[in-house]
């Protein structure tokens, strides 16, 4: 029979507990408390009913019930939530967790099998989370005659790429976005030459023949098809005339530019699924030529790390072909509008009499709006919503689209075989450059016939 | 807050020139190149001009610095290079730089650079657009002419007849 601690005394465990409670205490009372206060010194403090909300008055207010709302509204418009957690960091990093899953689970499907199916009850439903626990409990090796600085900084690197792309990517009507660029598209693809950069540096650093093959082949991949990426995206620029990313979403009110330029939806589509690296163009990560590509030599979290990356990077390119061709948030609000009355009068109860003897005002009702004392009442149509309203309608949008652009990244996978690469070349350079010529002379022609665009009919 | 920009991107960008010349690693010296041209983009962006900050990353880091460390890794260094080591060429050549850039600042003093006042508005990249697009136009479209032979010049070269051939 077997044990899992064969030799557990109660009082080695306590001794541990008591050991690592010390440790804790002493680190955080010698360095975390002051590099708090550090941190607090530099950090811009909200200001709520006029009062500014120091540390101390947070932890007051926490257990205060009146003032927890105003609390946690402050809190989500401040710059580190908006970083780390929703447009940001966190919101990106969900999704991607779930396209991992679902890739599974519907891949499974697809080929007549079950998929992840014992950890969690439910159809595997646990199983990123058991997958996470192994990457991180794993060793990481290193090869011995590999670079080791750069072999370390390419997977942190190639997250941080990920992440910056992810943060120009706006969400939500109102400024739901991380940074906010004039030149958001230009942005985009600055940081996307960034890719082929870390990739190369990082198959070059292991010192390993797979890698290596599989490096060169991701950079003549990338390089040969962010051409046709960045053309097949100008025909949006030259109709809506601007690169600012929020108003090219604002510019699609009444409809999604896809309807007028399918051709460039499917070069966009095309390339992006060549710069994510997945099947048919998965050349560089060719499992059954090259064992795993450029991330043959990663291991443990180090490879847990370049995967999130790509897969917050597959989320960035399914938001941006959203935005671009899909109209971003735009589309019907699924909230009732509200009487203006309502909200910014109270609602009369009257008597038994009918006469009305109080008033019930409603601060519940915009949640999400930033001071609750000044209703931010936006007009859509004939019809009233507030920001909070707007900005829960334009997520739930936002993440249908995003959703199902990447069911249709995911797809191929299941479908295709991998091509060539003379082929993959051949496709980059010869005809999607051509189609997305074509792309651009369809929004010119549009321009100058007077049909979209300044002065133009629609 | 500016000037400390300002002081770290130039230390940055000099920095690693310095590091791309004297590295004896060709991999390390362009990624040492890579952070001069990105620092120069840093100075872009405190100039208020974004649009050309973005392609000078998008341009110089994304395809030039790529092409370099493609050409550098299918190069085995040892077989071209020979390691020459000379003091009198080193200060000869740190002589040369220092008089260079002396005369460069010396120039550049002496240009009307310090009438230019620094507070103005920035142009907007929407301007310049329009400019290229009004009083340029031959310009602009002699250039395009030029980028699209010289990319139907590559792609002619680069053509081979036998996969081709064999495709159909």
């Amino acid at each position: 029979m077997s044990v899992i601690a064969p030799k557990f005394r109660l009082g080695y465990f306590l001794k541990g507990i008591f050991d690592n409670a010390f440790w804790i205490l002493t680190i955080v009372t010698l360095a975390g408390i002051p590099a708090i206060q550090i941190a607090l010194f530099f950090a811009p403090l909200p200001v709520i009913d006029g009062q500014l909300l120091t540390a101390f008055l947070a932890f007051t207010w926490l257990f205060n019930p009146t003032m927890q709302v105003p609390l946690i509204k402050a809190l989500i418009y401040s710059d580190l939530f908006r970083i780390a957690a929703f447009p940001g960091f966190g919101f990106a990093v969900l999704i991607a967790a779930a396209t991992i899953f679902v890739e599974r689970k519907m891949l499974a499907k697809l080929q007549l099998r079950v998929g992840p199916f014992y950890c969690g009850k439910i159809e595997g439903i646990l199983q990123l989370a058991g997958d996470g626990l192994k990457l991180i409990s794993k060793e990481i090796i290193i090869p011995a005659k590999a670079d080791k600085p750069l072999f370390w900084a390419a997977p942190v690197l190639f997250v941080g790429t990920a992440a910056a792309f992810v943060a120009l990517i706006p969400v939500a009507p109102g400024g739901w976005v991380v940074a906010d660029l004039d030149v958001g598209l230009l942005a985009v693809f600055a940081v996307i030459g960034f890719f082929p950069i870390i990739t190369i540096l990082s198959a070059w650093s292991a010192n390993s023949k797979f890698p290596f093959i599989g490096g060169i082949r991701a950079l003549h991949q990338m390089v040969s098809f962010e051409i046709p990426l960045i053309l097949s995206l100008l025909g949006v620029v030259i109709l809506t005339g601007t690169l600012n990313l929020s108003e090219i979403v604002e510019s699609q009110s009444s409809f999604p530019w896809i309807i007028f330029m399918p051709i460039g939806a499917i070069v966009f589509f095309t390339t992006m699924l060549a710069e994510l690296e997945r099947i048919p163009f998965d050349l560089p990560e060719a499992e059954s030529e090259i064992v795993a590509g450029w991330l043959t030599e990663f291991s443990g979290m180090m490879y847990g790390l370049v995967q999130l990356g790509s897969y917050l990077k597959l989320y960035a390119f399914a938001a941006l072909f959203v935005i671009i061709f899909l109209g971003g948030w735009t589309g019907p609000v699924f909230w009732p509008p509200l009487e203006t009355e309502l909200i910014t009068e109270g609602i009369p109860i009257p008597n038994y009499a009918g006469d009305p003897i109080l008033t019930v005002n409603t601060p519940g009702l915009p949640l999400l709006d930033k001071d609750p004392n000044e209703w931010v009442l936006q007009q859509q149509g004939e019809l009233q919503y507030t920001s909070g309203q707007l900005l829960v309608s334009g997520v739930i949008w936002f993440v249908l689209k995003t959703v199902g652009v990447i069911f249709f990244i995911l797809l191929p996978r299941g479908v295709f075989p991998r091509i060539r690469l003379d082929m993959l070349l051949h496709i980059g350079w010869y005809k999607l450059i051509g189609l997305s010529f074509v792309n651009i002379f369809i929004a010119l022609g549009l321009v100058y016939a007077g049909v979209i665009g300044p002065g133009g009919i629609l | 807050m500016a000037d400390a920009l300002f002081l770290a991107i130039s230390v940055l960008t000099i920095g690693s020139a310095i590091a791309a010349l004297e590295m004896r690693s060709l991999v390390y010296g362009s990624i040492a190149l890579m952070g001069t041209l990105g620092g120069v983009a840093g100075f872009y962006v405190m100039l208020d001009s974004p649009f050309v900050a973005m392609f000078q990353l998008a341009v110089y880091v994304g395809s030039i610095a790529v092409l370099i460390l493609f050409t550098v890794m299918l190069v085995k260094r040892e077989l071209i290079f020979k390691k020459i080591e000379d003091p009198k060429r080193k200060f000869a050549g740190i002589g040369l730089m220092l008089i260079v850039i002396l005369a460069l600042g010396a120039i550049i003093m002496d240009s009307g650079i310090k009438t230019i006042s620094t507070d103005s508005d920035p142009v907007d990249f929407r301007e310049i657009g329009g400019d290229f697009l009004v009083y340029y136009w031959p310009a602009l479209i002699l250039m395009a002419l030029i980028l699209a032979g010289s990319v139907m010049g590559a792609l002619v070269l680069a053509r081979r007849e036998d996969t081709i051939e064999n495709e159909q």
